[in-house]
């Protein structure tokens, strides 16, 4: 907000209302370009070391001595909707830059952008075809044959039901961070009374558009709160537009939330009918190419973190997985925070990754 | 401008419309989620949208007919026609990733062998 000088005699002089408007029209113009420009975002070194159609796997240039690094690395897995460098915003607020500094080595699967060719990707394709590919090439370049996963909303959802395909290829530790499993509460959560309502027609979605647009998923979202999202977060910008820390940290988070990309068709029908409408996870009756999931074939380590405050995926999304899987090191872990806040927010340094680095590190050896 | 008010004591209109703006917000926030949270809001929602894809289907069909007959006659490949292309692409490179884990096999098996004959040529020595 714009600061006035302390009136002299109780009278803003004629300079001070001058020096005023010349403030707001500065800040206004900041608010602009804030808008409307993308910050210096994933700044992190990496190096690609891998592709597969969109997909593409990077290995972030480790910043500790080998000696001192962890044995076992990290493999991170954000969802299929979202573009994965939201892990990685911006310097000296990262978690990756955290996690390096801590000692890991670390990978990161980017699913890409899906095009019209990729309408008929499902999840059988994700946990079967991609990610095994993936993985396969990642044990090759970090020549560790166990591992660590780290899956963030879809993608932990996509990490589960690998670890439960395959729970012998090498995952030692899954940590799934606001992961939608469950969906038999259709009360909390604007997303599963949504999509779970007989007249929510996800097959005619996907009949029209191939690939479902980004704009529909986002719009979704932010419908959940649509107060905050459509204004509220607007007028905290401005509240706080000569704040330099805030308006840096604002505007990499925009960056991000304007990147919104498409969802293959294939995979929005099943998320929808399958798991949303009949939640076949939780009820033991899904199969990827035919293969039966089974929870109780997890064995890894399970660090499930959930956020309170929740709206896209609440806890009772995320809670009931810890008593189905056959897991004996597990533990649920809640922070305080949103969906992305809790990894990406201000607090996420102090709150969400020193966790994450306590419990996996003593595991990672 | 509320900091320079509670320092010289002179009342502040911004710092009051703020105030209950934020008051309002909060209260209207609240609302919202409660009303979009509801079953009617989800039937309404589910209703339209299904009106809306339905309704304007016939439409898109009298576009994408028209584009693809365009492009035809333009001898221009159609958007199925790169798709379909696209999709043989990835076919590919999927047989080269395969070609690829083959590749890394052998060379790991190759090293493995290297460092067996190496050490038992180091033995051999040792024996000597």
């Amino acid at each position: 907000m714009t600061q006035t000088h302390a009136p002299q005699n109780g009278t803003a002089t004629f300079f001070d209302v001058c020096a005023d408007w010349h403030k707001a029209a500065e800040n206004l113009e900041t608010f602009n370009r804030l808008l409307h420009t993308d910050a210096r975002i994933a700044q992190t070194p990496k190096e690609l070391i891998w592709t597969l159609n969109k997909a593409k796997l990077y290995h972030y240039v480790p910043v500790v001595p080998e000696e001192k690094r962890h044995k076992i690395p990290l493999f991170l897995v954000f969802a299929i909707m979202n573009r994965p460098y939201v892990l990685d915003l911006r310097p000296g607020h990262s978690f990756v830059e955290y996690m390096l500094e801590q000692g890991y080595d670390i990978y990161l699967l980017d699913w890409g952008i899906p095009g019209p060719e990729d309408k008929n990707l499902k999840f059988d394709d994700y946990v079967l075809e991609y990610l095994p590919r993936a993985l396969r090439k990642f044990k090759t370049v970090s020549g560790c044959e166990q591992f660590s996963v780290l899956g963030w909303c879809l993608g932990a959802l996509i990490s589960t039901m690998y670890a439960a395909l395959r729970p012998n290829d090498g995952i030692e530790n899954l940590i799934l961070l606001t992961a939608p499993l469950d969906f038999a509460d259709k009360e909390q959560c604007g997303f599963s009374r949504w999509s779970s309502h007989p007249s929510f027609n996800a097959d005619r979605i996907v009949q029209t558009f191939g690939n479902v647009p980004g704009e529909m998923i986002d719009a979704g979202a932010k419908m959940l709160k649509p107060v905050d999202n459509y204004i509220g977060s607007y007028l905290a910008l401005w509240d706080n537009i000569e704040n330099p820390r805030t308006v840096e940290s604002w505007h990499a988070m925009n960056t991000w939330v304007r990147d919104i990309i498409p969802m293959a068709g294939g995979a929005y029908q099943q998320l929808i009918n399958e798991f949303y409408k009949e939640n076949r996870l939780m009820e033991g009756t899904l199969t990827l190419r035919g293969e039966h999931v089974d929870l109780k074939n997890l064995t890894a380590n399970v660090f499930n973190v959930i956020a309170d405050a929740d709206h896209i995926t609440p806890p009772c999304q995320s809670e009931r997985v810890m008593d189905l899987i056959g897991s004996h090191d597990k533990e649920l872990f809640r922070v305080h925070g949103g969906h992305i806040g809790i990894m990406a927010g201000r607090g996420a340094e102090k709150n969400t990754w020193p966790h994450l680095d306590a419990w996996l590190g003593p595991r990672s050896n | 401008m509320s900091e320079n008010s509670k320092d010289t004591g002179f009342f502040d209109p911004t710092a009051m419309f703020k105030n209950m703006r934020d008051t309002g917000m909060g209260a209207w926030s609240k609302m919202m989620i409660d009303m979009v949270g509801t079953e009617s809001y989800a039937k309404a929602q589910g209703e339209i949208l299904d009106a809306w894809l339905s309704n304007s289907a016939p439409f898109r069909k009298v576009m994408e007919s028209a584009t693809t007959q365009t492009l035809a006659n333009l001898n221009m490949p159609s958007r199925d026609d790169i798709t379909r292309l696209a999709e043989r692409l990835t076919n590919i490179e999927m047989k080269l990733d395969d070609l690829d884990a083959k590749i890394d096999g052998l060379c790991a098996a190759g090293t493995k062998v290297a460092a067996t004959k190496k050490k038992a040529k180091g033995s051999e020595e040792d024996d000597k």
